[in-house]
């Protein structure tokens, strides 16, 4: 079953042209991930399928329903979450408080107790700082903390923005084997990265994007690493 | 040498009424980011919708809250989504203009439907004063404003510390567009915060009519307290503005007593000047 399927989608940011003609689908019990360099758009892609962005033309459908036409505040009551680039955690609110505002949404408030408890189990550090304020965590930790607050909003589909961004090694693959936590537990999830290599290894299907346009997608291990090359540069 | 305490403690408590003046100016800043103009009208407004109820209903100035309370909070909200939400993330001209705008209809409607004698909220409460063991005195209704001062400011903290609106307003001033990803709708969040910074200034509004006298133009003068006690105790600090209450109310009535009542306001003013210059962003303000 798709959970997500864009088609056509042109975006404009700022009289230029950002994304066009961008199709992709995410089935049920998939890891997708969307590849490219900075600039090829995914950043735009990820904020028009959240609602931040609207598209000029195009549609976006989320479990058979629109959202393309939909605010940021309403996609996420449908099930869709998004982990955001560059983490954005709430620096003056606690690690517990960030957590909290995660079950904002009415369907997940009723469950907080107990999504509180999956994220301490997945995140032990975020338990031991949950009276700390956001701004005091590492980079390492936000991550943690923004995938936590994600998870509490009891998400279908989890899409992660770039989190291995100026994280150490180790830190990276702590985190790839909480994104396959997350999916055994039934999320579908959408990885965007920079990261090529870690990434295609996780991913069932995958999608590079370069300057807008998607260049290659299928399977990942069919891909040659002279066609991903290819896509990525666009040489 | 005690009685020369009697200038600190009224400045104390008066202090107290100074700081919820403050709050509402605080809190529209701490989230929005703007400058609410029209602060100081909405304050007198409620003294005047108080002045109503009292002369109506012959309700005691402190009852008249039942009445005022919501009635300045449904027009603050009504404010929010129709006027200052048309300009949310434009910047702050736009808003600035609107808020100045909306102060000087204000203003001149009260002018024009209450005329311009002077008014008061009649009661006991401002004749009586406490006899503080024979050596200085304490006017009751200082106690009234530092009380209800310590009241509202308890209640914001709870509010701000305990409940989802509470997190979703310092969401929504730490990170917009992450507030928005958590299902926060940010134009009712804003209409909220609002709402409650417009109760805080019936709340002081109706606190200043019992207090003092009140003009259909009195609203620039507390817009100035207020101002003054943000900028001393810390732009988006709940504590902050209590601790900025305080010590322009200390400055004031101290200042006013050593150098002569004439000095009182230069007192308060020229302590806020030495904190805009030692600490700009106030005592317990943000970067």
């Amino acid at each position: 079953m798709t959970m997500l399927e864009v088609k056509n989608l042109d975006v404009y940011y700022g009289g230029f042209q950002a994304l066009t003609d961008i199709s992709l689908s995410v089935e049920r019990d998939q890891i997708v991930s969307i590849l490219g360099s900075n600039g090829a758009g995914k950043s735009t892609l990820l904020e028009t399928i959240s609602g931040l962005l609207k598209p000029g033309s195009g549609c976006i459908h989320f479990n058979g329903g629109k959202i393309d036409h939909l605010g940021p505040h309403e996609i996420v009551q449908l099930g869709l979450a998004l982990v955001p680039e560059g983490r954005k955690i709430f620096s003056s609110l606690t690690v517990l408080e960030n957590l909290l505002i995660g079950s904002y949404i009415p369907v997940a408030r009723r469950t907080k107790d107990e999504q509180l408890q999956n994220v301490y189990e997945l995140f032990p550090r975020l338990q031991e700082r949950r009276d700390q304020l956001g701004s005091t965590l590492s980079g390492g930790e936000q991550q943690m903390l923004a995938i936590g607050r994600a998870l509490m909003s009891q998400p279908r589909l989890i899409i992660f923005d770039e989190i291995s961004l100026g994280l150490s090694p180790i830190m990276v693959k702590h985190l790839y084997q909480t994104v396959n936590r997350i999916k055994q537990k039934g999320m579908v999830v959408v990885l965007v990265e920079q990261d090529v290599k870690r990434s295609l290894k996780t991913a069932d299907f995958a999608y590079i994007l370069q300057e807008g346009k998607i260049r290659l997608k299928g399977n990942p291990k069919d891909f040659t690493e002279d066609e991903v090359k290819k896509a990525y540069f666009g040489l | 040498m005690l009685a020369s305490l009697e200038p600190l403690i009224n400045g104390i408590l008066l202090g107290g009424l100074y700081a919820v003046i403050g709050i509402g100016l605080s809190m529209i800043f701490g989230i929005m980011r703007q400058v609410n103009l029209a602060h100081g009208e909405l304050m007198i407004l409620s003294s005047y919708f108080s002045l109503i109820f009292l002369q109506l209903l012959g309700l005691h100035p402190l009852l008249t809250f039942l009445f005022v309370l919501p009635a300045i909070f449904i027009l603050g909200y009504l404010i929010q989504i129709f006027l200052f939400n048309r300009v949310l993330e434009k910047g702050m001209e736009p808003y600035l203009m609107i808020s100045f705008g909306l102060s000087i209809i204000l203003q001149n409607a009260m002018l024009l439907i209450f005329t311009p004698d002077a008014r008061t909220l009649k009661t006991s409460l401002v004749i009586k004063s406490l006899n503080v063991f024979d050596l200085f005195h304490v006017p009751v209704i200082y106690l009234v404003d530092f009380a209800t001062g310590f009241l509202v400011f308890g209640i914001l903290q709870l509010i701000m510390k305990k409940t989802y609106l509470g997190w979703a307003i310092r969401a929504s001033s730490d990170n917009l567009t992450a507030a928005k990803l958590m299902g926060i709708n940010s134009k009712r969040v804003y209409a909220l915060a609002m709402g409650i910074a417009v109760i805080t200034a019936a709340i002081s509004g109706v606190l200043v009519g019992m207090t003092f006298t009140f003009y259909p133009h009195s609203g620039t003068q507390y817009l100035i307290i207020a101002f003054g006690v943000v900028i001393i105790g810390g732009l988006g600090s709940l504590p902050g503005t209590f601790l900025g209450g305080l010590i322009l109310g200390i400055s004031q009535l101290v200042g006013g007593r050593i150098l002569g009542p004439g000095f009182q306001l230069l007192s308060g003013y020229i302590i806020l000047l030495i904190v805009l210059t030692i600490r700009p962003q106030g005592i317990l303000g943000r970067k």
